[in-house]
């Protein structure tokens, strides 16, 4: 059930989650035209989380001397998005590839890395149930 | 000799001016139970806590609260963590396992009785175990390897979203 495979360090666990942010802001761009009412506010309220994520990550990632990953100009989405449901499942999708990249730091030895890790999966993983309408047993160790 | 049985073999040895220690490049087999190491006294505090959960969420379904149908759902979850955090313990036979008591039962007070807390049991109740479990989860990441870690930062954020579901 371990997420991967041999020791990550604390850089690259950081990248992968930053990596993870990006895709959700692409996604959730997407995801949210095609949703109205408090759907669409859920949604962009979920999006400017991200992107308060992802400059929280950059600025840990600067600070540990590294130079964070850059998003991508386009991410292939995994299905068509045409309606409401295909959105939430979307946003539904992007919330597990976020929680499972902050399992990543949860496996660094640096303990400060682990709990942070351990909270925003929490906040992704609550966002996943949001959007798929139901929790899951092992969020992050589950396939989506 | 060969017919002597294991709890003759200290008085054996000691005749024969040896320790049982001096007999065995390995562990001392007639030393007693090995001592657990922290992560597994960890995981067995975590399975006991799983455990008073499952009982509390079982009074929970027995009480009938609503909506039921969301209540066997997150006991069903709840069990299968359970199952995951045995999966990962593995003991010398005769060492005692975990099991749910008053002190660790999820949103009780240490010394309260099962039976009364359960009596209690509530959506509100319900909420407040999910969301302290998840707390009590991330504060013990810092002493257990990072497999183990990574299935209790997991299960706290099932138990997070369960908090949620219950209206938290």
């Amino acid at each position: 059930m371990a997420a991967g495979s041999g020791p990550v360090s604390g850089i690259q666990a950081l990248q992968a989650a930053l990596a993870a942010e990006d895709a959700a802001i692409f996604g959730y761009g997407v995801a949210g035209a095609h949703l109205s009412g408090s759907r669409k506010t859920a949604a962009e309220r979920d999006w400017t989380g991200h992107n308060k994520a992802r400059d929280t990550l950059t600025a840990m990632i600067s600070a540990l001397g590294a130079t964070p990953v850059a998003a991508q100009v386009f991410y292939r989405l995994p299905s068509r998005v045409h309606d409401a449901a295909s959105a939430a499942a979307l946003a539904a999708y992007l919330e597990d590839g976020v929680t499972r990249a902050y399992l990543g730091l949860v496996a660094v030895s640096d303990q400060r890395l682990r709990r942070f890790g351990a909270l925003a999966m929490q906040s992704s993983a609550e966002r996943a149930a949001f959007w798929r309408g139901g929790t899951q047993a092992f969020p992050g160790l589950e396939a989506s | 000799m060969l017919a002597a049985s294991a709890a003759a073999l200290p008085a054996l040895l000691a005749t024969a001016g040896c320790r049982s220690s001096d007999a065995f490049a390995g562990p001392d087999p007639l030393a007693g139970r090995p001592t657990p190491s922290p992560d597994v006294i960890t995981l067995q505090a975590v399975i006991a806590a799983e455990r008073a959960m499952i009982a509390l969420y079982q009074a929970a379904v027995n009480k009938e609260l609503r909506p039921a149908d969301e209540i066997r759902g997150l006991l069903a979850q709840h069990r299968q963590h359970l199952g995951q955090l045995q999966a990962r313990l593995v003991l010398p036979p005769g060492v005692p396992t975990a099991s749910a008591s008053p002190g660790i039962s999820p949103g009780t007070s240490p010394g309260t009785s099962p039976g009364r807390a359960l009596g209690r049991v509530s959506i509100a109740r319900l909420r407040a175990a999910e969301s302290a479990s998840a707390a009590d989860l991330v504060r013990r990441l810092a002493t257990v390897p990072p497999a183990l870690a990574q299935l209790f930062a997991s299960i706290a954020a099932s138990d997070a979203t369960h908090a949620v579901a219950l209206g938290g």
